[in-house]
C-alpha cells in the first residue's frame, strides 16, 4: 500500500478480535500473495475461497470426488491455481478463474503440508511433506515422486531414533520431516528429526548444507519469512528458533554449490556443517519458559518484524507475537479451544486464526481514531512542545497573513498519472498477470420470497441429511452449512439469504464476554441467532420488507460503533 | 545532458478545439450524470425522469433503458469490467444493473435520505454511496450486504470516490468538509477541507490516486496533494454556486481539467498551466456532468431541466 496518510505504524500487531467467518468447518487457511483472498480448506473436501475486502465468498472449490478433509492449502506465485491436500492421499491442483480441478494425484501417504515451487506462473511442481516419512517433490503432471533425503549421518538413516525425540505422549516416534522452498524455489530446507536443517539443491536434490540446531529435538515446522531472508523452526523441545538467512535471495543455489565446492578440506558431516554455518545463522529463540507449551503453525509477519506462533495446547487459543529481537509483545486470547492454523496477512497488521470448530477469526489492531484527522491543520504530537511565542505575535498585524498565500509554488508540474511501485511486492514479475481479486458479480435478488418457501422447504425436507443441497444454498451467500441441521433450520437458511449480514458480524471491541458468547455461538446449533432475524422476514409479504430487515439490523450494527 | 537550458518543457502542440457532433435527446426531465464505460464502449446517463440509459458510444444510439426505480436518478458509476452500472437515486435506494441485458440485478437498501453518489472500488467489489441522510455506507457487490455506515458529515454528502488501489475513499459535503477515510475501517484518516462556507459540491481523485480534485461553490475548482494538505492548483472562470457539478481530469490528449458550469458552458482549462483553454457552448441550462472517454479525445456533458440533452463533443483531429 503506498497511501501516504495511512499511519506507517500500522505495521504494528493485532489485538481484538475484528470479526470472524462461517462456512461449514474449515481446517486450514492460506492467504495470496496480495492478502486479497484468504483460501480455505474444509473438512468436506471443499476449499472456500473469501474475498478478504468484503469478508465475502467469492468462490468455491468442490470436487464431487474428493470429500476427505483438506490438510493444506497453498497459492501460487500469481494467485492463478490453488494446491489442496487431503486426507485420502490426493494431492489436487484448482484453477482458481474458472475453478476447475487441473489435475489430481494421489500419493502413499496422506500430506500434511504440501508447497508449490513458488518462482513459476504456472506451477506443476511441489514439495510434499506427509504425515510419517520424508519430503517428497511430486510433479502433479506427470505424477512422478523424487524423495528428498532426510538425514546426512552414515550411520542409520532413520532407524532407531534416540528416545529424547519421542513425543510426549510416550507414543512411538515416526520421523515427520518439515520442508519448505526457499524464496526463489531454487533450494530446500528441510528440517529433520534429529534437529539438522539439511539445505539441498533443488536441481540435483543433494544435500550441500547442514545446520544443527541446538537441543537436537524433533523439529516439526520450518517456515521462511516472506522476503526469504529469515527462517524459523518450531521443534518438539518447544522453541522456535529464528535463523538468519545468508544466501544470496537471487542465486542461492549457485552460491551454495560455490562454497560447497571451495570446502575442499572437510569431508562428509564436517563438510555439510561448515558449509551451513555459512548460509544459516542462529539470531533468537522464542519459548515460553512458564508455562512450557508447544508450538504449533509459527509464522512470520508480512514484513518479518514480528514473529508468531500458536499453542498447540488443546482447548485454549493463545497466540503468541514476539518481536525479532526477542521480546513478547502480546498474547491473544480466543475462544476456548484449540486452534488448528495460523496466517499473517502479508500486508496489514492481521492475523487470521482457525479454531478446532471450523470458525475462522480475523484479528486486528483495536483502531482509535486519531483526532488530528478531523481537522487539516492539526498536528498529533507525541509529547508537550515548548512553544515561545513572537515578539509581535498578539499585535494586530494583518500582512502576517498574506505572506502565507503566497507559499504555494503554483507553477509548478504537477503529474496525475504516473502511479509509483509498491515496495513491499518489488519482486513482481510484471510480464505475469496477478491474480488479485475475482470478479464480483451480484447476486440476483430474490423476487418472490413466498413461492421459494414452500418449494425449497419440500426439496430440503427431503434431502434433510445430505450435505450437498443444503451447502449449495447456504454456499452462495457464506452462511453456515451445518449437515445434520433439522429442517426449519434449512428453510431459514434460505429464507435469510437476504438477511445474510447477521451472520458475519463485525465487532470492534469485543469483550471478554462478547468472546464468550462467540465461542458458545460456536458450539451451540447455529439457529439462535438466526432465527431471530429470519424470523422477522418470514412475516413479511414482499422483497421491500425483506430489504427493510436488512437495513434495520445493519443499521442497528452501524450504531454499536 | 546540457546544462540549465533543459528546465523548459518542449512546447506543447497547438491546442485544438473540441467541437459538437451530436446532440441526443432521449430524457424527458433534467438528465444528472453521464459516464463513459471503463472500456469506453458504452455511455450510461441518468435523469430525474427516474432512468438510466445505456448508449453505444461509437454510434450514440440508444442501447436500453433502465427502469426500475421510483424517484429521479442522481449519480451513476461502471464497474471495472463495464458490466455493471450502479445508480444512485432519491428513492432511497441504490440499484445494481447488469448493462448488457438492461436487468436490475440487485437492489441496496439502507439510507435514509436521497442517495446523492455513487462509486465502485477498483477491484469491482465494493460500492460507496453518499447520501442525503449524512452518511456514507460501502456495500459488499456480491450480496448487496452493508459493510460500513459512516456518521461521515453534518449535511448531505455530495460526492464519494475511492483512489486506485481502492484502500480510501474522498467525501465531500454540502458541511464543507472534505475528508478522506479509509476503506476497510471505515475510520476517518484525514480532513483536508473543514471551513464551514464554502460548500464542496464535488471530489475526485486522480488517476494515480496522488491528488483531488475539489469543487466548491463558490466558482472554484481546485486540485489538492492531499497529503500534504495543501492544493497545488485553483482553476476558476466558471460558475459553479448553486448545483454539484461533476469534473474530470481529461488524459488522452494532454493534460486538462474539464468541467460543466451553471452558465450553460462546458469549460476546459490546462491542468499545468490553470489558464482556460475553450468553453463549449450549445447547452441550453446548467451543465451539470461531464465525462471523458476513455482512449478517445471525447467528451459528453449533460444539462438539467431547460436542457435534457446530452452533447457529444469531439477533438478535431
Amino acid at each position: 500500500m503506498n497511501v501516504p496518510i495511512i499511519d506507517p505504524l500500522q505495521g504494528d500487531f493485532p489485538e481484538v478480535i475484528e470479526e470472524y467467518l462461517e462456512h461449514g468447518i474449515m481446517k486450514c487457511i492460506a492467504f495470496n500473495r496480495r492478502g486479497t483472498l484468504l483460501a480455505a480448506g474444509c473438512s468436506d473436501g471443499s476449499c472456500v475461497i473469501w474475498d478478504f475486502e468484503t469478508r465475502g465468498i467469492a468462490k468455491e472449490l468442490r470436487d464431487n470426488d474428493c470429500v476427505a478433509p483438506i490438510t493444506s492449502v497453498c497459492w501460487s506465485k500469481y494467485g492463478h491455481h490453488i494446491l489442496v491436500s487431503a486426507t485420502d492421499k490426493s494431492l489436487t491442483l484448482w484453477d482458481v478463474v474458472n475453478g476447475e480441478k487441473i489435475t489430481r494425484t494421489t500419493l502413499q501417504q496422506t500430506t500434511l503440508h504440501a508447497r508449490l515451487h513458488p518462482n513459476s506462473s504456472t506451477p506443476s511442481v511441489c514439495l510434499a511433506c506427509p504425515l510419517s516419512s520424508a519430503p517428497i517433490i511430486v510433479n502433479l503432471n506427470t505424477g512422478s515422486t523424487t524423495v528428498l533425503p532426510v538425514s546426512v549421518s552414515e550411520a542409520g538413516a532413520g532407524t532407531v531414533l534416540p528416545s529424547r525425540n519421542k513425543f510426549s505422549d510416550g507414543s512411538p516416534p515416526f520421523t515427520p520431516t518439515a520442508a519448505c522452498f526457499s524464496k526463489n524455489g531454487d533450494l530446500i530446507y528441510v528440517g529433520n528429526s534429529k534437529g539438522e536443517i539439511l539445505i539441498i539443491d533443488y536441481k540435483n536434490i543433494q544435500v550441500h548444507g547442514m545446520v544443527p540446531v541446538s537441543g537436537a529435538a524433533v523439529i516439526k515446522n520450518i517456515v521462511f519469512s516472506r522476503n526469504g531472508r529469515y527462517l524459523l523452526t518450531n521443534s518438539n523441545d518447544r522453541t522456535i528458533r529464528v535463523y538468519e538467512n545468508l544466501l544470496p535471495l537471487k542465486d542461492g543455489a549457485r552460491a551454495l554449490s560455490e562454497l560447497y565446492s571451495t570446502m575442499d578440506e572437510l569431508q562428509g558431516v564436517d563438510k555439510l556443517k561448515a558449509v551451513g554455518s555459512k548460509c544459516l545463522v542462529f539470531f533468537r529463540e522464542f519459548q515460553d519458559s512458564v508455562t512450557r507449551i508447544h508450538w504449533k503453525a509459527p509464522c512470520f509477519s508480512g514484513d518479518g518484524e514480528w514473529v508468531v506462533g500458536a499453542s498447540a495446547s488443546k482447548g485454549e487459543h493463545k497466540i503468541y507475537i514476539w518481536d525479532r529481537a526477542g521480546h513478547l509483545v502480546k498474547i491473544l486470547d480466543g475462544p476456548k479451544e484449540a486452534l488448528t492454523d495460523l496466517a499473517w496477512h502479508p500486508v496489514h497488521p492481521i492475523v487470521v486464526s482457525v479454531s478446532f470448530s471450523g470458525v475462522v477469526y480475523i484479528w486486528a489492531k483495536d483502531y482509535t481514531e486519531n483526532w488530528s484527522a478531523f481537522a487539516p491543520d492539526f498536528k498529533e504530537l507525541e509529547e508537550n512542545e515548548e512553544y515561545v511565542e513572537r515578539e509581535d505575535e498578539f499585535d494586530l498585524m494583518p500582512e502576517t497573513e498574506k505572506v502565507k498565500e503566497s507559499d504555494i509554488n503554483e507553477d509548478e508540474e504537477v503529474d496525475i498519472m504516473t502511479v509509483e511501485k509498491d515496495s513491499s511486492f518489488s519482486d513482481s514479475d510484471i510480464s505475469v498477470e496477478e491474480l488479485c481479486f475475482l470478479p464480483a458479480i451480484p447476486c440476483p435478488d430474490v423476487p418472490e420470497q413466498q413461492d421459494k418457501y414452500i418449494g425449497s422447504s419440500s426439496k430440503l425436507v427431503d434431502s434433510n441429511h445430505s450435505g450437498s443441497p443444503l451447502s449449495e444454498e447456504g454456499a452462495q451467500n457464506g452462511q453456515v452449512t451445518n449437515p445434520a441441521s433439522s429442517p426449519v433450520e434449512a428453510i431459514d437458511n434460505s429464507i435469510a439469504e437476504d438477511t445474510g449480514a447477521a451472520r458475519l458480524k463485525r465487532k470492534r471491541k469485543p469483550s471478554e464476554k462478547g468472546l464468550e458468547l462467540q465461542a458458545e455461538k460456536g458450539k451451540k446449533p447455529k439457529p439462535l441467532g438466526k432465527v431471530k432475524s429470519s424470523g422477522k422476514s418470514s412475516k413479511s409479504k414482499n422483497k421491500s420488507a425483506v430489504g427493510q430487515d436488512n437495513g434495520v439490523s445493519v443499521s442497528a450494527n452501524g450504531a454499536t460503533d | 545532458m546540457a546544462s540549465g537550458g533543459g528546465n523548459q518543457p518542449p512546447p506543447s502542440p497547438p491546442y485544438r478545439p473540441y467541437r459538437l457532433v451530436r446532440t441526443l435527446t432521449a430524457h424527458t426531465r433534467a438528465v444528472s450524470c453521464v459516464k463513459f464505460s471503463n472500456d469506453g464502449s458504452l455511455l450510461a446517463s441518468s435523469s430525474l425522469d427516474k432512468t438510466l440509459i445505456v448508449w453505444c458510444s461509437q454510434t450514440l444510439n440508444p442501447l436500453s433503458r433502465l427502469i426500475g426505480h421510483s424517484e429521479g436518478v442522481s449519480d451513476l458509476a461502471w464497474s471495472s469490467d463495464s458490466h455493471y452500472i450502479c445508480s444512485a437515486s432519491d428513492d432511497r435506494t441504490l440499484r445494481i444493473w447488469d448493462a448488457r441485458t438492461g436487468d436490475c440485478v440487485k437492489t441496496l437498501r439502507g439510507h435514509s435520505g436521497f442517495v446523492f453518489c455513487v462509486n465502485f472500488n477498483p477491484q469491482s467489489n465494493l460500492i460507496v454511496s453518499g447520501s442525503f441522510d449524512e452518511t456514507i455506507r460501502v456495500w459488499d457487490v456480491k450480496t448487496g450486504r452493508c459493510v460500513h455506515v459512516i456518521q461521515a458529515h453534518s449535511e448531505p454528502v455530495t460526492s464519494v470516490h475511492f483512489n486506485r488501489d481502492g484502500s480510501i475513499i474522498v467525501s465531500g459535503s454540502h458541511d464543507g468538509n472534505c475528508k478522506i477515510w479509509d476503506a476497510d475501517t471505515g475510520t476517518c484518516l484525514k480532513t483536508l477541507i473543514d471551513d464551514k462556507v464554502p460548500a464542496v459540491s464535488f471530489a475526485k481523485f486522480s488517476p494515480n490516486g496522488k491528488f483531488i480534485l475539489v469543487a466548491t461553490l463558490d466558482d472554484t475548482l481546485k486540485l489538492w496533494n492531499y497529503s500534504a494538505g495543501r492544493f497545488l492548483k485553483i482553476y476558476t472562470g466558471h460558475v459553479n454556486r448553486v448545483y454539484c457539478i461533476t469534473s474530470t481530469f481529461s488524459v488522452t490528449n494532454g493534460k486538462y481539467i474539464v468541467s460543466g458550469s451553471e452558465d450553460k458552458c462546458v469549460y476546459l482549462w490546462d491542468l499545468q498551466g490553470k489558464n482556460m483553454v475553450q468553453k463549449l457552448e450549445g447547452h441550453t441550462d446548467t451543465v451539470i456532468s461531464v465525462t471523458c472517454h476513455p482512449t478517445e479525445n471525447k467528451i459528453a456533458s449533460a444539462g438539467l431541466d431547460k436542457d435534457r440533452t446530452i452533447k457529444i463533443w469531439v477533438q478535431d483531429t
